[in-house]
């Protein structure tokens, strides 16, 4: 069979023998075994391999990112923000903050920090990536106001891969709500591969925002890898929808007492989009807290993956971990899939699991409908209320009616 | 405004109605009585345009044939029922719910939407009537609401949307002795000459608060008897056997 791929590290430019080395080590291991296929586990309900060969025909990483494209600044709420084109910081500004307090600087691939498991696709990253940026909050810095970043990628990039890395280290009891906007609206196929490594140090609290502004022909594989410590707090609000394809993968380690972290997703996908989120979270000390709720409406021909694991060391007593998924599917021909995983060694823990799916409650619709409200409406009402019980933690804010908003947007495509 | 003749309606083959007649003008209160299974609640679903009734016969509601109006048109021209079992809509804000669903009505009517101040002002003084917390108001639809609390929000919902026909299925089942006065008042104090109610219960007591002009006993899928108000009172005592 031939190839839908070429991948060469010698189309990056500027890397030194040994940097050449390591990326040509990790590319050779990536090849062994090519895109994951739906026999590995962790690709159980998404068989990588096939959805990319069914949509590409020659992927390759030698994009040349170019036009410093202007971009349009989000108007309904005061923000700083970075602007990354296809993986590159390509500008940023702090103007709500005290600039002393925030480092912001291109990756340096010198100090690579990978996945601990070496999935294929962060192999893949490791040999391809490029491009990304380094943030640090100093300690005891409390943004102002919420950072954006505008993750933007060239129209014109097309049968490409693009990888990249980014690191966000939060010093000691610093405090940050950071945005991931990607605004793409191409209708070229090219597939995106990141690796973001977040690190929240003694009493810092992070929340971390993920959404896409349009829908488009792109292919997304994102892996998070957050090391919290003590008495530390993250918040994940996933809400990427209108991606042809995007698996998140997301692993948190909780490692010193009293760190505290969640993942709440609302996803409405149609046509044949699939998306997973699959997560491991480590309780690998005692008094932590991990909560789940993942939230999927899938109407069409669409896909959706929740993988959850919740691993416990034996030291991690007094575990608490939760984790919930609710799909609502509109259409016979649409999918869920969910698998809940708890490995717990622990004997004290509080540790629980729920899935649930089902279609639209018609009697719900009809006292809806009987209050004057038209049908396409009522259905709207139900769907969005369904996901919007997700955002329902966020501090109302401008940003949380803006969030808001957009998810309505994306339904009311219903 | 309301006239029904003859109505047949099945559900999987199993006949709930039998011929029913009934003619609704405005200004009045009729009441439906009967036991448990005689088509009561099948009646008022079938009015508010619930799906799964195979039906026949005719109901005409101000001249025009009900079957050709989908639900939420009925609503849009007037027609009100009060559910049995209110249903719990989450995420749903309560008064984006009642706003959302003034404002489909008054679109379908030709009419401007209401703003904001003036919608406020309304829903503060309906819901001030009926003493409901405005606290209620900005929680989810019906969530966490106790039966009482589900039932003042139905005639809450009743006063601000203003239907021509009101019909009360049961509103008065899980209601104390406090509640009951309040909705019975808020009834009261809603009805005039233009609107009329139908109000299916199963007890005297509500019928205590609200005086019918007509009381009818639904046995079988038909009318077997209408009175006045004092019907209720004997039904109360000798109970329907007398009438099955």
């Amino acid at each position: 069979m031939k190839n839908f791929y070429n991948f060469k590290v010698n189309n990056i430019k500027g890397l030194s023998a040994q940097e050449k080395e390591f990326r040509n080590k990790e590319l050779d291991l990536f090849s062994k075994n090519g895109f994951p296929n739906r026999r590995e586990e962790a690709w159980k309900f998404t068989d990588l391999n096939t959805i990319l060969s069914k949509n590409f025909a020659n992927i390759k990483n030698d994009y040349i990112s170019l036009n410093e494209k202007k971009f349009e600044l989000i108007k309904e709420f005061d923000h700083n923000y970075l602007f990354v084109l296809d993986g590159n910081l390509v500008s940023n500004e702090f103007k709500f903050e005290d600039k002393n307090k925030v480092l912001i600087k291109d990756y340096d691939y010198k100090n690579q920090i990978s996945a601990s498991n070496q999935n294929s696709l962060n192999l893949l990253n490791n040999a391809l990536a490029t491009g990304g940026y380094y943030l640090e909050i100093s300690k005891d810095y409390k943004f102002k106001k919420p950072l954006v970043v505008y993750n933007h990628f060239s129209e014109s990039i097309k049968e490409q891969i693009i990888s990249y890395k980014n690191s966000l280290i939060l010093n000691e009891n610093s405090e940050l709500t950071i945005f991931n906007y990607t605004d793409t609206n191409s209708k070229n196929n090219f597939f995106v591969n990141s690796f973001d490594y977040l690190k929240l140090k003694k009493d810092s609290n992070l929340k971390n925002i993920f959404l896409n502004k349009e829908r488009c022909n792109c292919y997304f594989h994102s892996y998070l890898k957050n090391d919290l410590e003590q008495n530390t707090n993250l918040d994940n609000y996933i809400l990427s929808t209108g991606l042809k394809f995007n698996k998140t993968d997301i692993e948190i380690n909780l490692n010193e007492e009293h760190a505290k972290s969640s993942i709440f997703s609302a996803l409405s996908l149609g046509s044949e989009e699939h998306q997973e989120i699959k997560t491991s979270i480590n309780h690998n000390f005692k008094n932590c807290q991990s909560y789940q709720k993942i939230k999927n409406v899938l109407n069409d021909q669409s896909t959706g993956v929740y993988q959850g694991k919740i691993f416990v060391k034996q030291e991690a007593q007094k575990t608490d971990a939760y984790q919930l998924s609710k799909a609502l599917l509109l259409n016979d021909n649409a999918e869920f899939d969910a698998k809940p995983e708890l490995e717990i060694y622990a004997d004290d823990v509080k540790c629980s699991h729920g899935s649930t799916s089902g279609s639209i409650d018609l009697n719900s619709i009809h006292y809806l409908k009987s209050r004057g409200i038209p049908e396409k409406e009522a259905y709207q009402m139900l769907i969005n209320g369904f996901l919007s019980e997700i955002l329902e933690k966020l501090p109302e804010n401008d940003l949380k009616r803006f969030l808001i908003k957009k998810i309505g947007r994306q339904i009311n495509g219903y | 405004m309301l006239n029904i003749k003859n109505l047949e309606a099945k559900v999987d083959n199993k006949h709930i109605l039998n011929g029913l007649n009934l003619d609704i003008k405005p200004g009045e209160v009729h009441a439906i009585m009967g036991p448990n299974g005689s088509g009561k609640s099948t009646l008022a679903n079938i009015l508010s345009g619930k799906n799964g009734y195979k039906t026949k016969g005719e109901i005409k509601f101000d001249g025009q044939n009900l079957s050709e109006l989908s639900t939420e048109e009925r609503a849009q021209k007037g027609i009100f029922l009060a559910f049995q079992y209110p249903l719990e809509i989450p995420g749903v804000n309560t008064n984006v719910f009642l706003r959302t669903s003034l404002n489909s009505i008054r679109k379908a009517r030709g009419e401007k939407e209401i703003d904001t101040l003036s919608f406020l002002k309304l829903v503060k003084e309906k819901s001030s009537e009926l003493g409901i917390d405005e606290k209620f108001l900005s929680r989810q639809l019906n969530v966490g609401f106790s039966g009482g609390e589900k039932k003042k929000n139905e005639i809450l919902q009743m006063k601000i949307l203003q239907p021509k026909l009101a019909i009360l299925d049961e509103t008065d089942s899980g209601l104390d002795i406090d509640a009951l006065r309040i909705v019975a008042d808020g009834v009261n104090s809603y009805k005039n000459k233009d609107n009329a109610f139908l109000i299916i219960t199963h007890y005297q007591r509500l019928l205590d608060y609200i005086k019918p002009d007509f009381i009818h006993v639904l046995s079988k899928g038909k009318i077997v008897k209408t009175g006045n108000a004092e019907l209720g009172i004997e039904l109360e005592k000798t109970g329907y056997t007398n009438f099955i």
